[in-house]
This record gives structure tokens, C-alpha cells and sequence, in this order.
């Protein structure tokens, strides 16, 4: 915990957990009032639908308020709840007169319902707990609004008949406990949870629009229960009970779990209220049976919309879903240089992301095919593209394909498509999705690197004609003195009059041959520091290192140095380019040289040998007898700007490292027994054609 | 005019060099030989005239200012002309200041280095000459006897008879005596003569007869 991210961490965890636990001091609290007012008041509200003479109301909120709580609660603080349903409880039935025996069994009953109820959701769907899929919403219905009223009538009803409270049967009083704490269940306890899940913060969201909208719905809806339930008489046909039907559709589509729940409340109030009236089309028959048939049509028009309602909900999540991964792939596709493309070959449609518009320059209403494609790519790469496409088409299925584009105003861009075919469900190609990616930036930069790369090479060989400029100067001055010396004695010869032919004929022959000199020592010049093209070709390392040999051999004498050979009959040949080759034999000799300064004259001497490696190359060493280098400098001795002499650069061995990289080769060194280093460099052999 | 039995030497490790130069001479008229090195060129044997060489700076083995030392350390008596490649000022001053007539860098101009050899060889051949006078005017003084050769070595001081008389211990009579004698063998008439004979020959005055240089 020292780094000041980890401190940052561990107070930022630190503080949400103080806040929960302050929110935890003051929930508990919030929890137990609100359940005990709710207990309260919908106890007061199921007293008041009471029919008498049995003592069970049409709706009692209370079992239901409380499973709303336990469903809203962690299960270590579900004796919150309870515990404050119960001053609620007995305050409730003790102003209705009630025995003390019923009081306390009517509590277990209630407890019992709402914790059987709670329990089974609980355990397959964990907080916090939504209607807003399907398999939710039947978890729900099949525990809390049927299982638990199921059992707990039993054990209301026995607590009943066992007091002596009230009349009728165990049975009667069974079935309208059962109807009545099933339709509660599933009326008001979807509202509960359904509205306190999410809390304020959805109130804050709401548009305007939404409020007008919401008011409309609210106000058809009351008014239209209103008339079903107080003005329309039993008489009426019974089509007129679906009225409320569109207004709750209404709310599932476009308010969701929660526009659904509130709406089906509302009906069952209004319901409700108009029956207690004695109103509405459930008033003929008696008030149980009108309580029944009542309740059996609420809640049929409940459970079908809590489904319909959580459907509503699931659409809307996979809208979001699709939509916010639309946006994603379109900001990826944007920012990595993406075109993205589809083709519909069922429907005969395609689309292509607008980035790819641009680059392929299709026209906004051009349709897409593979011959308007094709139109756009490099004449000389559409046959191969076309190539890959088809053998995808006919096959693999996938295709990756680079390709240059050439676009109407000439310019050439390097592009990578990758495509692959869609099989439908009759195993028949059904579309074809693909990405083409830009690379035009990297293949041009790549080309940059190599064009720096090799002039900075050219720039070495430079150098390197610098450093042998001495010996180099000798060698051309060599014939042409000779040249100077031989133009000279001929006019002599001749201006003596004693002209020998034949001495003559050989004399201007030595003129010839010493120009040939002269002239092979600038184009051997010319040669390595001219600009030009990389050309590999099959090479005969021994003749290399011969040629290499004579034109240093200047320099080794500037050096006193002496230079021997010790190269393998039979060598392979290899396939590198010339000029490099010379390159890398000629820094490392002349390292050799300049190593061997303190070295005494008759011990200067320089061995380059060559001989097969194994199977596959050829290896070649320069070993000198210098002062070495030091061991520990061994693995920075091919580093750039890694030098030990006073007044070298250090690019020297960087680039005939990176020389022989490029032609698959390798090269080390190390300090030789009797003093004096080692260079040795393999090239890999050219397989004979 | 090149001197008689004069002979140039080639001493460079370049073919191209010994036989363009070696024609160059020919048509100038002089006689040459060309070596391959320098150690070549010790192994012949020392010619008995005037002789100059021409000597590469860099050749593999012993090498031109090598040779230079070499023949200085042998007291032989060629005249050297450098050629080099490449030339550099301390090479070309530490040449000249062990005595070499020149120093030219390569291409030279013909016409140039036919002139070094021309003033070579004239040198050696009058170093040659005076080696020559020399040796015979020592010769010369060989003939004087020990005692002749004392009364000349006082006379060339400037005393007089009688004071070299005193010198020696003799009479001033045998003092004028061997005095004839000594102009006589050595065949000059004056004392100045007699001075100009024994500077000639490097004799230095009053010195012991054993230290004869």
C-alpha cells in the first residue's frame, strides 16, 4: 500500500464503504417504518373489503406489502421487516376487535406466506430482483402469487376453524384466502418491487413528454375502470370488460414492468372499490361468488400482462444492447481506419460503413457487387483478388487478400480485405460480411525504413572509401605513373628518331593495361558508394574474399599488415547481394587493421578463412591479432554508436549486422586464443536450382 | 652529359612502375637496373661508379626510408630519389634531411625526374671524385717518413724553422732539411700548397702521427 495509485484505491473503497454503512444506518429504518405503514395501511384497506360474515377480504395488501419487502431486502436483514409488521400487525387487529389467539396465528399465516414466497424467488433469482424477463416473471408467479398463498391457506384456514372465528367451512374459507392473497400478490407486490428497484434515480429521468404522456394514460385508465366498474350494469354485454385492455397494453409497451404494474393496481382498486359498491359487472350474484369471478378476471388480466410487460422489457435491453454495439463498432471501425461491408445476397442488398465509401469511392446510391469492386482495384491484383474471393466462395468460406486500390484521382492505396460467407439455415450462401483495413501508412513507412536503411549503408561503404581514400589514391597512382612514365619515353624514342616498333607496339600495350587499372580501381569505387537497388546473386564466397583481398591490399600495406587466406575447395554457393558482402568483409578487415596497431610488424597479420557450416550454410571468420576486445563488451559489440575506438561512430558492425540479417545470416565474435579477435559471419546456402 | 659508368637503380614492388620508368631512362639515354625490394637490391653488389636510385616510399618488407637508413648505416655512397604514391610532409622531410636529392609523389612529371637523376648521378659522380682526390692525396702522404711527417704537420701551423726546430728538438738545419724533402714527395712549392694538400687530404695539424684521419 505505498504507491499513491494503490493509497488512491484503498481510501476510495474505503470511503463507498462508509457510505453504504451509512446508508445501511438508515435504511433499516426507513425499511421498518415504511413496512410498518404499509402494513398498516393495507391491513386497514383489507379490513374495509372485508365481506362479512367470513372474515376474509376480497384484497389483503399486507402479505404482499411484506413479500415486496423481504424480495427488496438481503436476507440478513429480513427480520427488519417482520419484525415491524408486527407492532403494525396488532395494532391493526386489536382496533378490529380481534382475539389475541387469531392475532398471533394470523401473524404466523402472513409471515409464513410472504417468507415461503420470498424464499423460493430468492433462491433463483438473486438481488436485485426484476421482473423484466420472462423467466422472472414465472419464477414469480408460480412462488409468490401462487405457492405461497397456496400453502399459507392451509394454514390460515386451519387457524380459523381451529379459534372457532367466523363461520363457513375450512374449505370455503381456504379459497378465498388462496384467490384473494394470490391476487393481492400479484397486484400490488410488482408495483412495490418494481417501482423501489432503481429508486430516484429513474424519477429524475423522466422526459416531459413522458409526464404528459403517463397523465393521459392515467386519466384514460381511471376513468375508463370508473365507468366499467360503477356505470356499466351487470346487463352489459360482456365485451365491455376488455375496455381497460388497451390502456394497460398501453402502459406494458410504453412504460415497461412499471407502467404495467401501476395500471394493473389501479384497475384492481377501481375493481374493487366499484364491487364493495355493489356496482360493476360482478354485482349479481352473491357476494362471494361476485368476489370470486371479481378476482379471477383480475388476476387473468394480470399474469398475461406482467409477461407481456417483461417482454417489453427484454426488446427494449436487446435494442439498447445492438444499438450501443453499433456505436462501438462504428467508433473502432472509425478510429482503426476500418471500412466495413455486408452483402445480402437473399434480399440483394449491401451496405458499406461510410469510411469504406470514401475509400472504395462508391457513389451514395451505387449498388454493391463484386464487379463494382473489382472495377476499383490495381488492374494487376484483380486477378488474384478475384482468385481468393472465389476460392471462398466455393470453399473456405473466409478470405484474406492484400491488394492495392487505385482510386480515380490516381493515387494507390495498400488495403488488407478479409471477407467471409454466411451459410443460412438451409446450408445455402446468404451473406457475405467483410472489413477492409488501410494499410497504406505502414506499407509506405516500411518502405521509408528500407530506403533509410539502405542509404545508411551506402553512407558506411562511403565511410569505409574514406578510411582506404590513402590506400585507394595509391592504387590509381600506380598505373597512371606508370602510364606518364611510358607516354613519355615514346616521344623520346621517337623524338630520337630510334624508334623500335615492337618496343613501341609493347609500350603503348603497358599504356593500355595501366589505364584498365586505373579505370577498375574508380569503378570499384564507384561501385560500392553509388546508390542503387539491392541485388542478390549467386556468389562464390572464395572470389569475393579474393577480390575483397586485392583491393585492401593497399591498405594492408599502409597498415604493414599482412593478410592471409584460408578458404574450402568446393565451397556453395550463396545468394547475397555483392556489394554488401564486400561491405561486411571490408569493415571487418579494416577493423582488423586499426586493432593491430600496437601489435609488433612481423605479428600483424589478418586470417579470413571459409568453410561449410553444417548443412545448411557457410561460414566465414577474420581473425586478427590485435589487442581483442573486452568480454563483457561482447553482446554490445553489433550495438549502434557501441565503439571503442577514440574517434569512431559505431555504426560500422551495427550495419553488417543488420546486413546479414536481411540475408538470413548471422554473426558473432569473440576473443582468439593467443590474443587478437574473431569475427565470423554465415550466410546461408543457395540451394542449386 | 651523364657521367661515365653511371648506373640508376629501380627499387619498387609495382611492375607497371619498374618497366615504365625503366623505359623512360632508356630513352634518356642511362643505363638501369630494377629490383623488386630492397633487400633484392642489397644483395647485388655495390657498382663501382656514379649511382643513383630511384626508391618506392611503401613497398612490403624492408621499405624506402628503411633502405635509406640501411645504406646511411653501410656508409654507401648513392644518391636516393624518392617516388611515393601518397606522399606526407614528415616522410618527405625526414627523407631529405638524411640527404636524399628529392621527393615526388606519383604521378611525376618526367621531364622532373629525369632531372633528379641527372643531378643524382652529377652528385655522385663528384662525391665519387672527390672520394677519389682524396684517397690519393692520403696516399701521397704515405710517402713522408714519420719524422718528415712531423716537421710538416708543425710547418702547416705556421712557425718558423727555427721554432719547429725547438719543437723538436733538432737543429734548424735538419728542419729545412726534411722541410725540402717533404715539399719535394708531396710536390708543392709553397706552404700555402702544403696547407691546401693537408686540408685536402684531412689531415689535421699537429696531430699525433697514430691519429691520422
Amino acid at each position: 500500500m505505498n504507491s499513491p495509485a494503490a493509497s488512491f484505491e484503498a481510501s476510495d473503497v474505503q470511503s463507498q464503504e462508509d457510505a453504504s454503512n451509512a446508508a445501511l444506518d438508515w435504511r433499516p429504518l426507513f425499511l421498518a417504518c415504511s413496512v410498518f405503514a404499509g402494513y398498516y395501511l393495507g391491513a386497514k384497506l383489507g379490513f374495509a373489503l372485508t365481506f362479512h360474515p367470513h372474515p376474509v377480504s376480497v384484497l389483503w395488501p399486507p402479505n404482499s406489502i411484506l413479500l415486496a419487502a423481504l424480495l427488496l431486502t438481503p436476507r440478513r436483514a429480513w427480520w427488519i421487516p417482520l419484525l415491524a409488521a408486527l407492532p403494525a400487525h396488532l395494532l391493526v387487529q386489536l382496533q378490529s376487535n380481534v382475539p389475541p389467539e387469531m392475532i398471533f396465528c394470523w401473524f404466523v399465516s402472513n409471515c409464513c406466506e410472504a417468507l415461503i414466497g420470498a424464499g423460493c424467488i430468492r433462491y433463483f433469482i438473486p438481488r436485485p430482483v426484476r421482473l423484466d424477463r420472462l423467466g422472472n416473471v414465472a419464477i414469480f408467479c408460480l412462488f409468490g402469487a401462487t405457492l405461497g398463498p397456496f400453502l399459507s391457506s392451509f394454514l390460515d384456514a386451519g387457524f380459523v376453524v381451529l379459534n372457532h372465528w367466523g363461520t363457513g367451512s375450512y374449505w370455503e374459507i381456504w379459497r378465498i384466502r388462496f384467490s384473494s392473497n394470490t391476487l393481492a400478490a400479484l397486484t400490488i407486490t410488482p408495483c412495490i418491487v418494481t417501482a423501489a428497484t432503481d429508486g430516484i434515480a429513474f424519477w429524475k429521468n423522466i422526459s416531459r413528454r413522458q409526464w404528459l404522456e403517463g397523465g393521459c394514460l392515467l386519466l384514460g385508465l381511471v376513468v375508463i375502470s370508473f365507468v366499467l366498474f360503477n356505470e356499466i350494469t351487470s346487463e352489459a354485454d360482456s365485451a365491455l370488460l376488455y375496455m381497460p385492455l388497451p390502456f394497460l397494453l398501453w402502459a406494458a409497451v410504453r412504460f415497461g414492468s412499471r407502467g404495467a404494474t401501476a395500471a394493473i393496481l389501479i384497475v384492481t382498486l377501481m375493481a374493487i372499490w366499484g364491487l364493495a359498491h355493489g356496482n360493476g359487472p360482478f354485482s349479481e350474484n352473491s357476494a362471494e361468488t361476485n368476489a370470486l369471478y371479481a378476482q379471477l378476471f383480475l388476476i387473468f388480466m394480470a399474469v398475461p400482462l406482467l409477461f407481456l410487460a417483461a417482454l417489453i422489457e427484454e426488446r427494449n435491453k436487446v435494442e439498447g444492447t445492438l444499438r450501443e454495439r453499433d456505436e462501438r463498432i462504428g467508433l473502432a471501425a472509425e478510429t482503426a481506419n476500418f471500412a466495413l461491408w455486408t452483402i445480402d445476397f437473399e434480399r440483394g442488398e449491401g451496405w458499406v460503413s461510410d469510411k469504406g465509401r470514401d475509400l472504395f469511392g462508391f457513389g451514395p446510391n451505387e449498388p454493391l457487387s463484386r464487379a463494382a469492386f473489382l472495377g476499383r482495384v490495381h488492374p494487376d491484383d484483380r486477378d488474384a483478388v478475384n482468385d481468393a474471393i472465389e476460392q471462398a466462395r466455393t470453399g473456405s468460406l473466409a478470405f484474406e487478400i492484400g491488394y492495392r486500390l487505385l482510386r480515380q484521382d490516381g493515387d494507390v492505396c495498400w488495403l488488407i480485405s478479409r471477407g467471409r460467407y454466411l451459410r443460412n439455415d438451409h446450408g445455402e450462401i446468404s451473406e457475405l460480411i467483410g472489413v477492409a483495413i488501410d494499410i497504406t501508412g505502414q506499407v509506405k513507412a516500411n518502405l521509408e525504413l528500407r530506403l533509410q536503411r539502405e542509404e545508411m549503408a551506402r553512407l558506411s561503404r562511403v565511410a569505409v572509401m574514406g578510411e582506404m581514400s590513402a590506400a585507394l589514391a595509391h592504387e590509381i597512382n600506380q598505373p597512371l605513373a606508370g602510364i606518364v612514365s611510358n607516354a613519355s619515353a615514346g616521344q623520346r624514342f621517337i623524338d630520337r628518331g630510334n624508334v623500335d616498333l615492337q618496343e613501341l607496339r609493347e609500350l603503348l600495350a603497358d599504356i593500355s593495361a595501366d589505364g584498365r587499372r586505373a579505370g577498375n580501381v574508380v569503378s570499384g569505387i564507384r561501385n560500392m558508394v553509388k546508390k542503387g537497388e539491392a541485388a542478390r546473386q549467386r556468389l562464390d564466397l572464395n572470389q569475393v574474399v579474393k577480390n575483397v583481398v586485392q583491393m585492401v591490399n593497399p591498405d594492408a600495406l599502409l597498415h604493414s599488415c599482412e593478410l592471409q587466406t584460408s578458404l574450402a575447395a568446393d565451397l556453395p554457393a550463396v545468394e547475397a547481394d555483392l556489394i554488401q558482402v564486400q561491405q561486411v568483409l571490408l569493415n571487418l578487415i579494416l577493423n582488423a587493421f586499426d586493432a593491430m596497431r600496437e601489435t609488433p610488424i612481423a605479428q600483424r597479420k589478418v586470417e579470413i578463412t571459409t568453410s561449410r557450416n553444417g548443412e545448411d550454410t557457410v561460414i566465414t571468420s577474420v581473425r586478427d591479432h590485435g589487442i581483442g576486445f573486452p568480454e563483457e563488451a561482447n553482446d554490445r559489440l553489433f550495438e549502434q554508436f557501441f565503439t571503442t575506438k577514440p574517434e569512431g561512430l559505431g555504426m560500422g558492425l551495427a550495419i553488417v549486422r543488420s546486413i546479414l540479417e536481411s540475408h538470413a545470416g548471422t554473426i558473432a565474435a569473440e576473443n582468439a586464443e593467443g590474443g587478437g579477435a574473431r569475427f565470423h559471419f554465415t550466410l546461408p546456402i543457395q540451394p542449386t536450382v | 652529359m651523364i657521367p661515365s659508368n653511371s648506373l640508376v637503380f629501380i627499387v619498387d614492388d609495382d611492375p607497371s612502375i619498374r618497366k615504365g620508368l625503366g623505359r623512360l631512362l632508356r630513352a634518356a639515354g642511362y643505363v638501369h637496373e630494377a629490383f623488386n625490394s630492397a633487400i633484392e637490391f642489397l644483395g647485388r653488389a655495390v657498382h663501382p661508379g656514379p649511382s643513383c636510385l630511384i626508391v618506392d616510399v611503401r613497398m612490403p618488407g624492408l621499405d624506402g626510408m628503411g633502405l635509406q637508413e640501411t645504406l646511411i648505416r653501410r656508409r654507401r655512397d648513392e644518391e636516393l630519389v624518392f617516388i611515393t604514391g601518397h606522399g606526407d610532409i614528415p616522410t618527405c622531410a625526414q627523407a631529405m634531411k638524411a640527404g636524399a636529392v628529392d621527393f615526388l609523389p606519383k604521378p611525376f612529371p618526367p621531364d622532373e625526374l629525369l632531372d633528379c637523376v641527372e643531378r643524382a648521378l652529377s652528385r655522385s659522380a663528384n662525391k665519387r671524385k672527390h672520394a677519389a682526390e682524396k684517397q690519393k692525396t692520403r696516399d701521397l702522404f704515405d710517402l713522408l717518413t714519420p719524422r718528415e711527417f712531423e716537421v710538416m704537420q708543425l710547418v702547416v701551423t705556421g712557425l718558423l724553422n727555427k721554432q719547429v726546430a725547438g719543437e723538436l728538438g733538432t737543429a734548424e738545419k735538419t728542419v729545412k732539411v726534411h722541410r725540402g724533402r717533404v715539399m719535394q714527395k708531396l710536390g708543392v712549392r709553397s706552404v700555402p700548397d702544403l696547407v691546401r694538400l693537408v686540408e685536402k687530404a684531412a689531415i689535421t695539424p699537429a696531430a699525433r702521427y697514430e691519429t691520422k684521419v
